[in-house]
Parts: C-alpha cells; sequence; structure tokens
C-alpha cells in the first residue's frame, strides 16, 4: 500500500491542478495526458513486463472506441456501461489474439501483432464505419457522459489511470509480475523453473486488451469522433510504445513519465511553431525521442534511478562498508566418501530407448538409464555428445521421437517444461540464464512459486533454497553484479526452491576454478546427503570422479557404457571417445 | 515546385506572423476595428499541401473584401484571417479547434477542415462555442447530427452520388447528341473507388439506363495494365469511368490506353473527385497522357473567376483554381455578407445570419443559392464537371460554367 502512495499524491496534484484550468483547450490536454498514459500502461502491462513487444495495440483500443460509438448509436446505451462492456470484448480480443500469436517470439511476435489493427481498420472501412459520430444529447448528459464542464473529463481520465496504476502494481509485486518478468528476462528458464508462460502470457494480454479497450471507450467519448484510422492506425499503436518507452519500459511510472512529458510537448510545439513552421512540430518531437532513446534507451524513469542510485550509494559508500560476510556452514564440508549404497534403491526416474534426431543428425539415440533414489548420476561425453539434448528431453524443452521418460514410473515424455517441473524434476544451464535485473531473491522466488501457495510460503522457500546455496549474505544483490560461482549457485538455489526430488545439472562447474568448483561441489554433496537425486552433465572428469556415484558416458549420441567411476576411467571406449584410438594404448590396463 | 511554393509560404507567413503579433497587441486596446474569421485546415503533415491551397483562397478574399471597404455594416471594419493548423489526424483537428475556441474568443465564423473526418471532429466542439463553420467536406454525417452551427457550402457525398451520372448523361448528349448506353468500370480496390463503384452498380447505373459491360477491380499497384485496357479495347464502351487511386497506376493505365488508340477522349473517361486533377498529377503523368479525362467535381474555378484564377496565378503560382481555392474563397464572402447581415461582430449573430441568409445565386460555389437548408446544406449545390485539356484542367459542364467546349467522340 505503501507504493501506491507517490501514485495517490500524483493523482490528487493533478486533480488539483486541473480543477484550477478553465482553459477548455488546456483542459482538453489535461485530459489527453491520463487517456495516453492509461494507453501506455495497458501495453506495458504486455509488452513491458513480458518483452513480447506489441506494435498492435491499437487493435483494442480502437474495439473499445467502436463500442462507445456505436453501442450509443444503435442500442442507445450510456457510456457508463459501454466502457465495462467495452473492456470485455478487449479481454476477449486479447485472448483470441494471443492464443494464436503466443506461438511467435521476438520480432516475429512483434510483426504479427502489427498486423492485427490494419486488419480490423479494413474492416470497419468495408462495413461503412469510416466516420461515426457520438449523437449530441442535450437532455441527457451526465447519463452519455456529454459534460459541458470539461474538467469532469479530466477527473474521469485520472480515475481510470489511478486504477490502472494500482492494478499494475498490484499485479507488479505478485507471482503474476514475477512471471512476466521471468518469462522477459528469460522465458526457458522460466519455463523450467515451473512457469506455465502460456497461461501468464494470456493473462496479460487479456488484462492489458481490456485496459486499452476502456480506455479507447472513454477516448472516443472526449473526441466524440471515431474513425478507422483515428483509433486503429499506425500511428496510435505508435503512441502506445512512444509514451511508454520514453518514459520507462516495465515500470509502472514509465508510461506516465512519457505522457505528461511528450503529449504537451507535441500539442505545445503544434500550437506555437506548426502555423509558422508547418512541420516542424513532428522534426523537433522526433529528434526529441531519438535523443532521449540515445541518452536513455530503457527510457527517463530507468536513467534517473540509476543517475539517482549512483548519487545515493556514492555518499553512503564510506560510512557503509561492510566487513566481509560469513560463509554458511555448507560450503566448508570437507569432501566425502562416495556413497555406495545408491545403486540399490528404488528408481525414480527411468530412461527408456529415448531418440531425438534434428533431421539427419542423431542427437540422441536409442539412450537408456535409471537414476536411483538419492544417487548422484554424472552423465558425461565429449562436446557434442548430445548431453544437453538428453536433459532437454527429460525437461521437456524438446519432444523425443521416440522413447519414455518415467517419473515414478509414469511417462511424462513430451508434456511441457513447467508439468515436468510440477512433477517434481528441477534444472540449471550449461550457458546460465539469470534474471539480470532481479535480485538473487527474487531470481530464486520464481522458482518457488511451482510449491508455493502463497507469496509468504514462495518467499520462505527461497530464501531457504538461497540458504542452502550458501548465498544468504548475497540474497539483496542484482544478479547482474554475481560472479559466475555466484550465479550458479543462484541458479541451484533458483532449482531448489521448486522443492525438486530429482535436480538436473547442466555442467554446472563449468567456467569455475579449482577452488570455487570445489565449493560448488560441496553444496551438490550437501543437497544430496539432505536426499535429493541429482543427474550431473560435464565433460571435465577431474571433479565428477570425486562427486558421483556413478557414471553413464555418452558418445555420438548413444550410451557407451555405464557404471562406477574407478570402472569407466578405464573403460577402453571411454578413452578413445575423449582422446582418440591412439591413446587407448597408453591406458593403464 | 511545390518545394518552391513551400518556402515562400513559409517566409510570407513568418513575417505576417511576428507583425501580426504586433498589430494585435496594439489594436486590441482600441476600437475592434477588425474582425476575425478562422481559417482551420491543414498546414503541416500529408494534407498541407490542399490545405495551403485552401489558406491561398482565404487570403485572397480577405485582400479583396478590405480593398473593397472591409465589412460596411461595421463601419469599414476590416476582416481579419486567423489561420490554425489541423494537422494530419482526427485528435490533432480536434485539438486544433478547442484552441480556435478556448484562445481566440473573438472569432465570428471559421472555414475548414478539408478531410470530412476532420470537419466532424473540429464542428463538434464549434457547435458547443456556437461558432458557425463554413465547410466544404462532403460528408453528408456533418449536417445529419441536428447541428445549428454548421453550413456546408458543397453538395454531400450523397447528393453528388445523385447528381454526377446525369450530368455525365446530360454532358454526352448535348457534346455528340447521343445518350451513352454501355459503360466500363475500371477500379482500384481503395475503399473510396469501392464506395463508388458500389454505389453505381448496385443502382445508380440502372437508374440511368447504363449497360454495364465491363466491371475491372484491381489491386495497386498495378504491375501491368495490358489484359486490363484490352477488355475495354475489344468490349468499345461508350463511357469508361476510370477510378484509380495511386497516381502510378493512373498513368500505367493511360499510357497503355493511348497505346491502344483509346486515349485523348476517344473512349470518354470519366472519374470523381479532384485527385486526378490536381496540379500533382503533371509531376508524373504528361500532359498529352491526360488530355480528354474528364472528373466530377463538387467545385471549380470556373466560368466568370477567370480574374481569380489569373490572381492565383500570379501570387501564389498556383497553374489553376481547384475546389481547394474557390471554395474558401467563397466562404469568406459569405462570412462577410453574414457580417452584413448581422450588424454586429457576434458568432451567434453571424450565425443566425447564415441561418435566414437568402443572397440570390452562388458566385464562387457550383450552381445553386447563397442559402442554407435547415439542416445547413446550400440549396442546390450541384457539380461541375471538367476536363484535361492541353495540360489543364478546365470547366466544360453545366454550360453557364464552362470556360471551354468538351471534347467528345461524335460519331
Amino acid at each position: 500500500m505503501r507504493s501506491l502512495l507517490p501514485a495517490i499524491i500524483f493523482t490528487i496534484a493533478y486533480a488539483l491542478v486541473s480543477i484550477g484550468v478553465t482553459n477548455s483547450y488546456y483542459q482538453l490536454m489535461l485530459t489527453l495526458v491520463p487517456v495516453w498514459a492509461v494507453f501506455g500502461l495497458s501495453w506495458n502491462l504486455l509488452s513491458g513486463y513480458t518483452g513480447l513487444i506489441s506494435f498492435g495495440h491499437a487493435a483494442f483500443f480502437g474495439i473499445g472506441a467502436y463500442t462507445t460509438a456505436l453501442g450509443q448509436i444503435y442500442f442507445g446505451l450510456s457510456p457508463w456501461v459501454l466502457i465495462p462492456i467495452a473492456a470485455m470484448l478487449g479481454g476477449i480480443a486479447g485472448l483470441l489474439i494471443g492464443f494464436p500469436t503466443f506461438r511467435l517470439q521476438g520480432h516475429y511476435f512483434a510483426l504479427a501483432m502489427l498486423a492485427y489493427p490494419l486488419a480490423i481498420l479494413y474492416v470497419f472501412e468495408w462495413l461503412g464505419f469510416q466516420e461515426v459520430t457520438l449523437p449530441m444529447k442535450r437532455d441527457a448528459p451526465i447519463y452519455y457522459m456529454q459534460f459541458s464542464d470539461p474538467r469532469v473529463y479530466t477527473l474521469l481520465a485520472l480515475a481510470i489511470m489511478l486504477a490502472t496504476i494500482v492494478l499494475t502494481r498490484i499485479i507488479e509485486q505478485s507471482r503474476f509480475g514475477m512471471a512476466l518478468l521471468a518469462i522477459k528476462q528469460n522465458e526457458a528458464a522460466a519455463e523450467a523453473a515451473g512457469i506455465n508462460t502460456l497461461a501468464w502470457k494470456l493473462r496479460a494480454i487479456t488484462l492489458s486488451g481490456a485496459i486499452a479497450a476502456a480506455i479507447g471507450a472513454f477516448y472516443a467519448q472526449v473526441l466524440l469522433v471515431v474513425t478507422p484510422q483515428s483509433v486503429f492506425g499506425m500511428l496510435v499503436s505508435a503512441q502506445a510504445l512512444t509514451v511508454a518507452m520514453f518514459g520507462g519500459v516495465g515500470t509502472v511510472w514509465g508510461p506516465v513519465i512519457g505522457s505528461v512529458i511528450l503529449i504537451p510537448l507535441a500539442e505545445i510545439l503544434h500550437a506555437e511553431a506548426g502555423d509558422r513552421f508547418p512541420g516542424i512540430q513532428g522534426v523537433i518531437f522526433g529528434f526529441a525521442i531519438i535523443c532521449v532513446i540515445l541518452l536513455a534507451p530503457e527510457g527517463l524513469f530507468w536513467k534517473l534511478r540509476d543517475l539517482l542510485r549512483k548519487r545515493f550509494a556514492r555518499s553512503t559508500a564510506k560510512t557503509t562498508e561492510a566487513p566481509d560476510v560469513s560463509r554458511p556452514a555448507a560450503t566448508v564440508t570437507p569432501l566425502p566418501t562416495a556413497r555406495k549404497h545408491a545403486a540399490t534403491s528404488e528408481v525414480v526416474l527411468e530412461v527408456s530407448d529415448l531418440s531425438r534426431s534434428f533431421g539427419g543428425l542423431k542427437a540422441v539415440q536409442n539412450v537408456s538409464f535409471k537414476l536411483h533414489k538419492n544417487e548422484i548420476l554424472g552423465i558425461i561425453g565429449p562436446n557434442g555428445a548430445g548431453k544437453t539434448t538428453l536433459f532437454n528431453l527429460l525437461n521437456g524443452f524438446l519432444r523425443p521421437n521416440q522413447g519414455e521418460v518415467l517419473i515414478d514410473g509414469r511417462d511424462m515424455s513430451g508434456e511441457r517444461p513447467h508439468t515436468i517441473c510440477e512433477a517434481g524434476i528441477g534444472r540449471t544451464f550449461q550457458v546460465m540464464r539469470p534474471f539480470l535485473r532481479m535480485s538473487i531473491l527474487d531470481n530464486v522466488v520464481v522458482g518457488a512459486y511451482v510449491r508455493a501457495k502463497t507469496e509468504d510460503e514462495a518467499r520462505r522457500l527461497a530464501a531457504d533454497a538461497v540458504a542452502r546455496v550458501g548465498l544468504s549474505h548475497a540474497a539483496d544483490q542484482v544478479a547482474g553484479e554475481l560472479s559466475t560461482k555466484e550465479l550458479r549457485l543462484m541458479e541451484l538455489a533458483r532449482a531448489l526452491a521448486g522443492q525438486p526430488r530429482i535436480l538436473l545439472l547442466d555442467e554446472t562447474l563449468a567456467g569455475l576454478g579449482h577452488g570455487e568448483a570445489d565449493e560448488v561441489v560441496a553444496v551438490i554433496q550437501q543437497l544430496a546427503r539432505d536426499g535429493i537425486t541429482i543427474a550431473i552433465i560435464e565433460h571435465t572428469m577431474q571433479a565428477m570422479v570425486r562427486l558421483v556415484d556413478r557414471f553413464v558416458v555418452l558418445d555420438h549420441g548413444a550410451v557407451i557404457t555405464e557404471g562406477e567411476p574407478e570402472a569407466v576411467t578405464r573403460d577402453n571406449r571411454v578413452i578413445e571417445a575423449y582422446l582418440g584410438k591412439k591413446w587407448v594404448a597408453h591406458a593403464p590396463h | 515546385m511545390s518545394g518552391n511554393t513551400a518556402t515562400k509560404v513559409t517566409r510570407r507567413t513568418l513575417l505576417a506572423g511576428a507583425s501580426s503579433v504586433l498589430i494585435a497587441s496594439a489594436v486590441r486596446a482600441q476600437q475592434p476595428s477588425e474582425v476575425k474569421v478562422g481559417l482551420l485546415v491543414p498546414i503541416s503533415g500529408m494534407y498541407a499541401r490542399p490545405g495551403a491551397v485552401m489558406r491561398h483562397g482565404a487570403e485572397m478574399a480577405i485582400d479583396h473584401i478590405n480593398a473593397q471597404g472591409g465589412i460596411k455594416a461595421l463601419g469599414g471594419t476590416k476582416m481579419k484571417l486567423v489561420v490554425l493548423d489541423s494537422g494530419d489526424s482526427t485528435e490533432k483537428a480536434k485539438n486544433a479547434a478547442q484552441r480556435m475556441v478556448a484562445q481566440e474568443t473573438d472569432l465570428v465564423a471559421a472555414s475548414g477542415a478539408y478531410l470530412s473526418s476532420f470537419t466532424l471532429a473540429v464542428t463538434e466542439v464549434t457547435e458547443r462555442a456556437n461558432l458557425p463553420v463554413l465547410t466544404l467536406s462532403y460528408s453528408d454525417l456533418i449536417t445529419d447530427r441536428g447541428f445549428k452551427y454548421v453550413f456546408q457550402t458543397s453538395a454531400t457525398a450523397g447528393s453528388q452520388a445523385r447528381q454526377a451520372l446525369p450530368q455525365i448523361v446530360k454532358l454526352a448528349e448535348s457534346a455528340s447528341g447521343k445518350r451513352p448506353k454501355t459503360v466500363a468500370i475500371l477500379t482500384d480496390n481503395t475503399a473510396a473507388s469501392i464506395a463508388s463503384a458500389k454505389s453505381m452498380r448496385e443502382g445508380l447505373l440502372a437508374e440511368n439506363q447504363f449497360q454495364l459491360i465491363v466491371d475491372e477491380t484491381f489491386t495497386p499497384p498495378l504491375a501491368d495494365a495490358t489484359p486490363l485496357v484490352q477488355k475495354i479495347r475489344s468490349a468499345k464502351p461508350d463511357l469508361l469511368f476510370f477510378l484509380p487511386t495511386v497516381i502510378s497506376d493512373a498513368k500505367l493505365l493511360l499510357e497503355k490506353m493511348n497505346e491502344f488508340g483509346l486515349g485523348q477522349g476517344k473512349v470518354p473517361t470519366i472519374s470523381f473527385g479532384i485527385a486526378i486533377a490536381e496540379p500533382d498529377m503533371l509531376q508524373t503523368v504528361g500532359p498529352e497522357l491526360l488530355q480528354g479525362v474528364l472528373t466530377c467535381v463538387a467545385s471549380w474555378g470556373a466560368k466568370g473567376h477567370e480574374a481569380l484564377i489569373a490572381e492565383l496565378k500570379a501570387r501564389y503560382k498556383e497553374p489553376w483554381m481547384t475546389q481547394n481555392a474557390i471554395s474558401t474563397y467563397g466562404d469568406m464572402w459569405v462570412i462577410k455578407d453574414a457580417l452584413e447581415k448581422a450588424g454586429k461582430a457576434d458568432r451567434v449573430a453571424v450565425a443566425d445570419a447564415l441561418r435566414s441568409m437568402d443572397a440570390g445565386p452562388s458566385k464562387y460555389y457550383p450552381l445553386g443559392e447563397i442559402k442554407f437548408d435547415e439542416k445547413g446544406r446550400r440549396v442546390g449545390a450541384g457539380m461541375t464537371i471538367v476536363q484535361w485539356q492541353s495540360g489543364i484542367p478546365v470547366t466544360v459542364f453545366p454550360p453557364q460554367l464552362a470556360l471551354a467546349q468538351p471534347f467528345w467522340p461524335k460519331s
């Protein structure tokens, strides 16, 4: 609630100013600022948080505008009713557009979105709605939202803006917002952390569409004339992007700042310079935007925040030189002797006859192995042996061409990653996939939602996971500032936060120095002692020999041998795969 | 050419703007020795060119009115033009209108705003501010809303659709002595063309006893016009309705028609609207290709406007007077007449005067009278047909407005 205070103060201040303005032209500007701010916020809710850029938000805006216009003309309905109806239709449109379009990613998504408003534009032209005007209702102005005092429009727009800000804040701080941020930073990692990315994205576009349509409906009420170009046009979609990107993407303040600056600026330029130097307003406006994008690529808000932080950090740096943090217990345990009991206990994961090929390349062929409860299984093999592909098959990133993945006896092959995560399989990545802008704890919380019912529970699980890997002291640091080792541990914590029974670790030791690798190894061993079953990929063998109970060796996508470390390292086939034929002769027999 | 005029306009308007600030502040203190009229048209953006031409027309009219002694009923008070930029979007037009009524509180009337959608948005504002607005926009909706402060000087789109074909029949009969029977439609699939073609197919052709023998729709841009023109040549229609939107398509079709011997008016080729008769056409399409092409327009510099056309040419380097210039010129005179009738510089009084005005036959708009019906539409508003002749579109019909004889195949 405290985080809403600035928004409430801003709204009240804005309302007080606009009540004092009697000039109807300035008042119209004061109305349009929150209108475009809300449109920017609706765009931000989808594109700002998920990173899926929509060039087509005019589709929702226009649907809203035409709902109020046509609803009044043909059904005589009041805009008080029509705006909520517009929101509903916008939400439905969001769902209908999102479902097929979310199959696409990146530029393809952006371009596909661009097509929707343009297509709808022609439909409305074809339907004969080139120009629609809202009928003037002199007898029931309040019922039809046609106030003679223009200040009422501003207050209404402000109310919608405040409501949107509150909604956005609530989302931002809930698992909804965390899920969207996780998707933005790394959709694959989010999916692997148990987040049903499609479901969250659909929720986001539905809500975003509803807000855009509601404000489009209100806009029609302000403009009183609706034409396909003015509500579905390219420039309308661009307006949402402009205010949000100028002000700051992925924050509730961005679109508001962008709108407060850009809308009056454009109009002042138009009014003051436009009749003397026709077109100059567009040049200055465009130039201002280019400058801001160049100097503050993520928008004014982030630039200002970074500047303030830097100044604040400088002034406090001297006083808060903290003593070095203490190390948690887990990392200092001495390397234990291998546990030999594992091979005999129950099977938690069974892979049988698993194959996957990419065109002619058989990346994984007929792989079968068993993972026993509480063991550490090392999957090794030279580069390109198919290890990561195998993991991708196990956690659902890829569908196998044939074979089964049995988790507790149930075939889970071909399920979506978040489903497999729910079933108790966590994983980390060879190429680290942290959410760079988020703190360690927030990074880890994303992984906890798959188990946690409430926000508090998720926080607790996350804090617990962070402690288990020994990062408690750095929990609030932003992931972008961490060392490779800390990132590896954080990834481990994120996988742990979902309380998996099985952990798939993909080259967790890669890129670590000797001492660092030992620390990570110690953590992994502790996890195994705590009852988690672990499969770990690695292509360097030294660290692995000390860590694992058993090896599965892959080469060219197939299992060439499996067994205990001592046996496997002496196996000729393994030496050949790693070093080539001539070294087999030198191997100790 | 347009670049040249643009800089001229800029420099002049800059001077005018600067001096008007000085004059305005000096004058405001004294008697209202001038009466202000607004012109709200696109000065920037993609419609800046027609907006500039409207401004030429308005400026000429204001100069003429003031040179002839200003508003006599107000003791010779001079008229002053206040230009506002409606920009290139409906929202900008609405903003400009709001600015006009909020900042320019002493306006007595205004003219604007080129595109129908702009005019619709602008008049939503002016209606609530009781400011009378004259417009050349066509949309029937403008005067279908029960508004009291908007006056439409052109025939509305609906009325134009009904008038155009009978006009063409009359032109054909008077030029060739024969009633055309068979027609071809050659149209692209943009919204405006589709709408025109649709209303013809769905009744207007039948009402005028035309038989449609070729009906071709193409998607711009056209790659090859041969098959389309081939069909027209083999069908030999009495009339060809020619509705391209993109200039390059028009050029391609006209080239091919000339190649096949259908150009130069041998098959009477008729378009709608002013686009095909704008000076811009000549930048892409040579005058010899355009020779003979006809178009139905709601207003044009015509017989009786020769002096105005010459002045426009000399002063603004405009090769001829399109609807935008002549209609806006006329608007200023109508406002002048209303001021004379009202006897005071008051917007409500001017609006009353416009509503009750009966100033006889129209001088600057084609046909009809200077009189508005209860909706605000000019009574008897007609159309005129212009034809490209030696690189200039001249009025050829009706005879009382014709600057030249139409050429039309005799056989």
